[in-house]
């Protein structure tokens, strides 16, 4: 009898801490009353025992990605758009020892720049496409531009990411158009259904489709009762039928693809991500992929699927928009209270691989670089920019998730915190009141592997409108060790 | 049986507020895992719960790191609320016992 009491209570505790879920409110990062400031204060990062912080820049505009010439200077490029629908101008800055910020070139209403590389005398530069499509820029020193290749589907939820090169091929991540393959009302908050009406997700390989339809809202109409029925792959209020083959075409959405160093044609390297967000090279030479997972939002919301890390395998199909983290979605991950997700190919292309490591839900693991300098540390490592939780847009959270660099040792999955902010909660700076990281989007190492630089694109705020960003917030840190801890 | 109902409620309460953060740039230690069974429950943990409970911490779900064992390979085994339950072919009995074991070294740091 006391034992069955016990067992009732252990069940009663448990059910107090878990059940209750659903009624408990989201608490995001962003999730932030008023106006959020942005202090800068370096000794409000924690790092592990032996290492320091410091402020490089401050006063940036979105910075989103950072890169080194052939004779060590740094460069940042600012995205020039924003989640919220907000454009600047994209830069290419120079910034030198004291933080001091020279412009090198300029792009139009067409962001956002996501990534840089320096190789060979020139920048190559992703242009995310917002507008008109995405593209892959070669950017001299004194800022003449050319673009390499264009048109890439990039006007919807996800752009062209982040790029590498190796052997003679610029390789770059193209997210998709939707969050799980089909386009929904959270596509017209997002701002992009009412400009590109026909856009949606394009398979790089022919896929058959299972019929699968949604029925939502007709935001493109005013009429209040008006619906649309949308099927996978396919325009907003498009069905589907059971069989139909969807052709498929390059370039297409949530792939990796390639384009010669001189430009050209897009080849596909590999396909099925949600948005292949961050490429680094291994020490080892190996491409991995940071793949931003689902959210709960959208016609075919998901829940509690985590960002992954990925070794790329040239010729592989990852799973999207039917798997997370290689684990099939049916009858998984169903946002509680609402619908189980079913399938929306008839035939998969193939079996994804097992993903390096899983990140946590919402975190937004983005750019990322590998330690390559045992006088660092962690050498073999790859530290990856959490930029943090867009809750509640994306799903709920019980606290904020990222906005904080975290070091993956890729031979076990094992995550570790590498730099965080101080307290005794997790948070950007803004919702903590302190000086430390906002929101990392990416990390890049010095030539010499002895120092990690974090771009941090700044105060991001989620408000009922939607995302607010906030100019001039954006920071680049800079971690190093100390000779002697 | 009140007595037992107020220490239910008692460790319900402990659970919560002893939650701390435990990773490595607060703490300033890693987890030890030379142990195999640690490492095997460090390498599970990643696989299977960091996603929602990262470095031990709330995140979809709630905090980890200052549950008892037991409680833990409970709730992984059979659910409880929106958490999934984990059955015998994905984490059997002893793999269950090493996520408890990382995560009470996790919890000493």
């Amino acid at each position: 009898m006391k034992k069955g009491i016990l067992c009732l209570c252990v069940i009663a505790s448990l059910a107090a801490q878990t059940g209750c879920y659903s009624t408990r409110p989201s608490r995001g990062g962003g999730q932030v009353a008023g106006t959020p400031g942005r202090q800068i204060n370096a000794a409000d990062i924690a790092l592990p025992p032996g290492y320091r912080a410091e402020m490089v820049s401050s006063g940036l505009t979105f910075p989103a990605a950072a890169t080194f010439d052939d004779k060590g200077n740094l460069y940042v490029v600012e995205t020039g758009y924003s989640y919220g629908e907000v454009w600047k101008e994209p830069r290419l800055l120079k910034l030198d020892a004291r933080g001091t910020k020279t412009t090198v070139a300029t792009g139009g209403r067409n962001g956002p720049w996501t990534s840089i590389v320096y190789h060979q005398g020139a920048f190559y530069v992703s242009e995310g496409g917002a507008l008109e499509g995405g593209k892959i820029l070669m950017i001299t020193p004194d800022g003449k531009q050319k673009a390499l290749v264009t048109g890439l589907p990039s006007t919807g939820d996800h752009h062209t990411d982040h790029l590498v090169i190796r052997d003679g091929y610029i390789y770059f991540g193209q997210g998709t158009a939707t969050n799980s393959g089909v386009v929904g009302p959270d596509n017209e908050a997002f701002g992009w259904l009412s400009r590109k009406q026909d856009f949606h997700d394009i398979p790089c390989r022919d896929i058959m489709l299972t019929g699968e339809n949604f029925t939502s809202e007709n935001v493109l109409t005013d009429a209040p009762d008006d619906v649309a029925v949308t099927g996978a792959f396919s325009p907003f209020g498009t069905p589907t039928k059971a069989g139909q083959v969807i052709k498929g075409r390059i370039p297409c959405s949530g792939a990796v693809m390639k384009i010669p160093l001189k430009g050209g044609d897009p080849e596909l390297v590999a396909w099925g991500f949600r948005n292949p967000y961050g490429l680094a090279i291994s020490p080892d030479g190996r491409i991995y992929v940071t793949d931003n997972s689902y959210d709960d939002r959208g016609s075919r919301p998901v829940w509690g699927t985590g960002d992954v890390l990925w070794e790329l395998e040239e010729g592989k199909w990852y799973g999207f928009p039917d798997f997370a983290a290689g684990v099939s979605m049916t009858g998984k991950f169903r946002v509680p209270g609402k619908d189980e997700i079913k399938p929306l190919l008839q035939q998969y292309p193939g079996s994804p691989p097992k993903p390096v490591a899983v990140f946590a839900v919402h975190s937004s693991a983005n750019g990322f670089d590998f330690s390559g300098n045992p006088a660092f540390g962690y050498a073999g490592s790859a530290f990856v920019a959490e930029f943090g939780d867009m809750s509640p847009g994306v799903g709920k959270v019980l606290a904020p998730v990222g906005f904080k660099v975290v070091r993956v040792d890729v031979k076990t999955g094992v995550i570790e915190d590498f730099a965080v902010n101080k307290g005794k909660k997790n948070g950007p700076a803004s919702k903590l009141g302190r000086g430390g990281l906002e929101r990392p989007l990416s990390v890049k190492f010095s030539p010499r592997g002895d120092a990690l630089y974090i771009i941090d694109f700044g105060v991001l705020q989620m408000t009922e409108a939607g995302p607010k960003p906030l100019d001039g917030t954006g920071v680049v840190w800079k971690i190093t060790k100390n000779k002697k801890p | 049986m009140k007595k037992q109902y107020f220490l239910m409620l008692g460790l319900t309460i402990a659970m919560y507020s002893c939650a701390v953060r435990k990773s490595e740039p607060i703490s300033g230690q890693v987890v030890d895992a030379s142990d195999p069974r640690v490492k095997n429950g460090q390498r599970l943990y990643h696989a299977y719960c960091y996603k929602c409970h990262p470095s031990g911490e709330t995140g979809l779900g709630p905090a980890v790191t200052s549950k008892p064992g037991f409680l833990t390979r409970f709730q992984a085994r059979h659910g409880m609320g929106v958490m999934p339950a984990f059955s015998k072919d994905q984490l059997s009995r002893k793999d269950l016992k090493d996520i408890a074991l990382y995560l009470k070294k996790l919890n000493k740091l």
